[in-house]
């Protein structure tokens, strides 16, 4: 393959109106839209791929926290829920999130799925239904487990408290072929091991004839009736957002995968957003919390995967534990102190591990409404206090854990309780205090349910094919479709799903 | 009468302008943040970062409050007014609330002394109101993330991003930087390289600097 045998478009190259003419056009380059098109494009239909950020190269990557935040994701990063305030992040990029998550794959348990299943009236998407595609994009991306030689002593001391604990862990299965241990994956993979969207299904379904746009912003999903004709948006300049060109895509097919807080929003502007009213409604999230350890001795925090080990034990508790690194800027953002306290803890990094737990508060819901002109909406959610002691032990657990793979203490970023905790009987009161929402400091980066499927109509906005209930030729294939928070990463998920999705329209 | 009232007013009027807004050193002159802005960066950073702490830059040495300039300065619009907003707000907070008594009297957050400006920030820091630990945070993050943008900070850690040279895959034939024609792209079929071949990039217990 070489440059000029494929039909991308990036924002220099734009030189008036775009119109195009497809089969299908897939809003968003992320897991669930790149997936999508690929698969349609495999099956001989006419796609045309729109992606309102850019595609970046290893020398467009940053490494610095704040400035990789501001190219990469929407609202500059800063992005957070109201009601329980939260922050939350979108990226805007070729590849989506795929471009700085850290890569996790996990698929769904079975229990949940079976919880889906008869919830919502989704009969065929048991585990067994969705093994198969999971499959497909498992042999495609090569997702496989975290090796040894790249996990880094932050990633291998989860693994060692885990053990003395009797706590089940494992090797975090991720679509990586090579990782050499960067720990760079919310920056970007300068390794290139990390195969994120925009150097896999985008280009392969770029070689099977898909016109990809990138730059190019939807923001009106066009209807004839009940029938979706197509999209309309602008070109927009990136990192600005200025607006350019116009383009216009008529296809008889429109998949929007453009992430479950902007799906919606176009939804909303386009005024397709349906009789239900279920449309932005019932917005979840995995509510993260993290907790640090310090070691007696080197830990060496920069080397090893982002994030290689992970805890499925509590599951059925409503938290997974994982570990996890970031630029050292954006953990010391939670680091206790000021001043001359905050410096010596800083010289703590060296020392250091980040464990987090992510939680399914099935109790704490949201809604996404559109905001000002753009794809940005207004995000209202609320840590519901009844999901309160989800949070409470899986801080516990990451504690526990610490002090058995021998931490000499532990900043749990509580407030009311001590900065610092330096034994497990100090950890306890992680349990037993009486938490409210605004003590902790709560992270959000996996959101659902927005256009959730569902088998009644009245209750959900498409069909377990990601096919819209109200609309003739409209899909969703992110991760709005799901009816739940899945407990576990979504990445794959929302993949398995899509490549169903594709199979659906193709027939 | 009237006249002299309204010469003392207008002076009144003015000295309360310069108490809040006055006296600041110029901004460097490609800014996106005004000089008072940046004086009210400086004062916090060395707040939060002092000098003659245990690591060897303070938070001005480092700056943070050029990093912060340029990290809004490539912000969207709204995040730009937000940050701007944040910086107002606690720069005069203490004009309507002195704090803890080391203040000197009602004056905006970077006139004060620096012990008693550290005692302010502890205070929103470890306020009982979650808006106000908020709000500090928020702050505190920005001048964070700037001085862990100073390459001696980062070196002093350990903590310096590896050097990495990056394969040349089949991606890198398509698109351009970002911002470039596709017409840019220099690379061939002939420049591809090996993916990577999964060789760690440090030894396990080679040191974080190693």
């Amino acid at each position: 393959m070489s440059a000029p045998d494929v039909d991308l478009r990036v924002f220099a190259d734009y030189d008036g109106d775009v119109r195009e003419e497809a089969d299908a056009v897939v809003v968003g380059s992320g897991p669930g839209g790149a997936v999508a098109a690929r698969e349609l494009a495999a099956k001989g239909l006419r796609v045309v791929l729109v992606e309102e950020g850019p595609p970046f190269t290893p020398a467009d990557y940053v490494q610095d926290g704040g400035f990789a935040m501001a190219r990469t994701l929407r609202e500059a990063g800063l992005r957070a829920t109201r009601g329980t305030v939260m922050p939350t992040m979108q990226a805007i990029a070729l590849g989506g999130g795929s471009l700085v998550n850290s890569a996790i794959c996990n698929r769904a348990p079975a229990f949940v799925l079976d919880d889906w299943s008869e919830r919502y009236q989704l009969a065929h998407t048991t585990r067994a239904d969705l093994d198969p595609h999971y499959d497909a994009v498992g042999a495609y991306l090569g997702i496989a487990p975290t090796p040894d030689a790249v996990q880094g002593r932050r990633n291998l001391l989860f693994r060692d408290g885990c053990e003395k604990l009797g706590i089940s862990s494992e090797s975090i299965p991720r679509n990586v072929r090579g990782c050499r241990g960067s720990g760079e994956c919310f920056t970007g993979c300068r390794t290139r091991a990390k195969q994120s969207m925009d150097i896999t299904y985008v280009p392969d379904a770029l070689r099977l004839g898909a016109t990809v746009l990138t730059s190019a912003r939807v923001e009106r999903v066009l209807a004839d009736g009940r029938r979706v004709v197509g999209v309309r948006g602008r070109v927009v300049a990136p990192f600005t957002g200025r607006p350019g060109h116009a383009f216009e895509v008529r296809a008889r097919c429109v998949v929007l995968a453009a992430g479950c807080m902007a799906t919606p929003v176009l939804l909303e502007r386009s005024g397709l957003a349906g009789p239900s009213g279920q449309s932005g409604r019932n917005l979840q999230f995995h509510p993260g919390v993290a907790v640090m350890g310090i070691f007696p001795e080197a830990v060496d925090p920069r080397f090893g995967a982002t994030q290689g080990y992970q805890s499925h034990h509590f599951l059925a508790e409503g938290f997974k534990l994982e570990t996890l690194w970031a630029p050292p800027a954006v953990l010391s953002v939670r680091m206790p102190g000021s001043g001359v306290e905050l410096q010596r803890r800083l010289l703590d990094l060296p020392r250091l591990a980040v464990w987090d737990a992510i939680t399914s508060c099935h109790r704490s819901l949201g809604e996404v409404v559109a905001r000002g002109r753009g794809l940005d909406p207004v995000l209202r959610w609320k840590l519901d206090p009844l999901d309160l002691p989800i949070l409470k032990e899986a801080l516990f657990r990451l504690a526990e854990i610490f002090f058995a793979a021998g931490a000499d203490s532990i900043l749990p970023g509580v407030h009311g309780l001590p900065d610092e905790m330096t034994s497990l009987d100090q950890a306890r009161v992680l349990r037993s205090h009486a938490l409210r929402p605004g003590d902790l400091v709560l992270g959000g980066n996996h959101a659902f349910c927005t256009t959730r499927m569902h088998g009644d109509p009245a209750r959900g906005v498409v069909d377990e094919w990601g096919r819209c209930h109200h609309l003739d030729g409209l899909y969703v294939a992110d991760s709005g479709v799901f009816p739940r928070c899945p407990s576990v990463n979504p990445m794959w998920t929302v993949m398995a799903l899509a490549h169903r999705t594709a199979q659906a329209i193709a027939g | 009468m009237s006249g002299a009232i309204g010469v003392v007013a207008a002076l009144l009027v003015g000295w309360i302008a310069w108490r809040i807004w006055g006296g600041h050193p110029p901004a460097p002159w490609d800014a996106a943040l005004s000089r008072r802005e940046h004086a009210f960066l400086a004062a916090v950073a060395e707040a939060v970062f002092p000098p003659g702490g245990p690591l060897p830059r303070s938070g001005v040495e480092a700056g943070v409050p050029g990093y912060v300039d340029r990290l809004v300065a490539v912000s969207p619009p709204r995040q730009r007014r937000l940050m701007r907003l944040l910086f107002f707000a606690i720069e005069h907070s203490t004009l309507l609330f002195p704090g803890p008594g080391v203040l000197r009297g009602r004056r905006r957050l970077s006139a004060q002394p620096l012990a008693a400006r550290i005692a302010v920030l502890e205070g929103w820091r470890t306020s009982g109101l979650f808006a106000r630990r908020l709000v500090f945070a928020s702050l505190r993050a920005l001048v964070t993330l700037g001085y862990f943008g100073d390459g001696p900070v980062q070196r002093r850690l350990g903590l310096e991003p590896f050097a990495i040279d990056s394969p040349v895959c089949e991606a890198d034939l398509i698109y351009p930087r970002v911002g470039a024609s596709r017409g840019d792209i220099a690379l061939g079929l002939g420049d591809l390289t090996p993916p990577s071949d999964g060789t760690p990039l440090c030894a396990p217990g080679a040191g974080a600097a190693g």
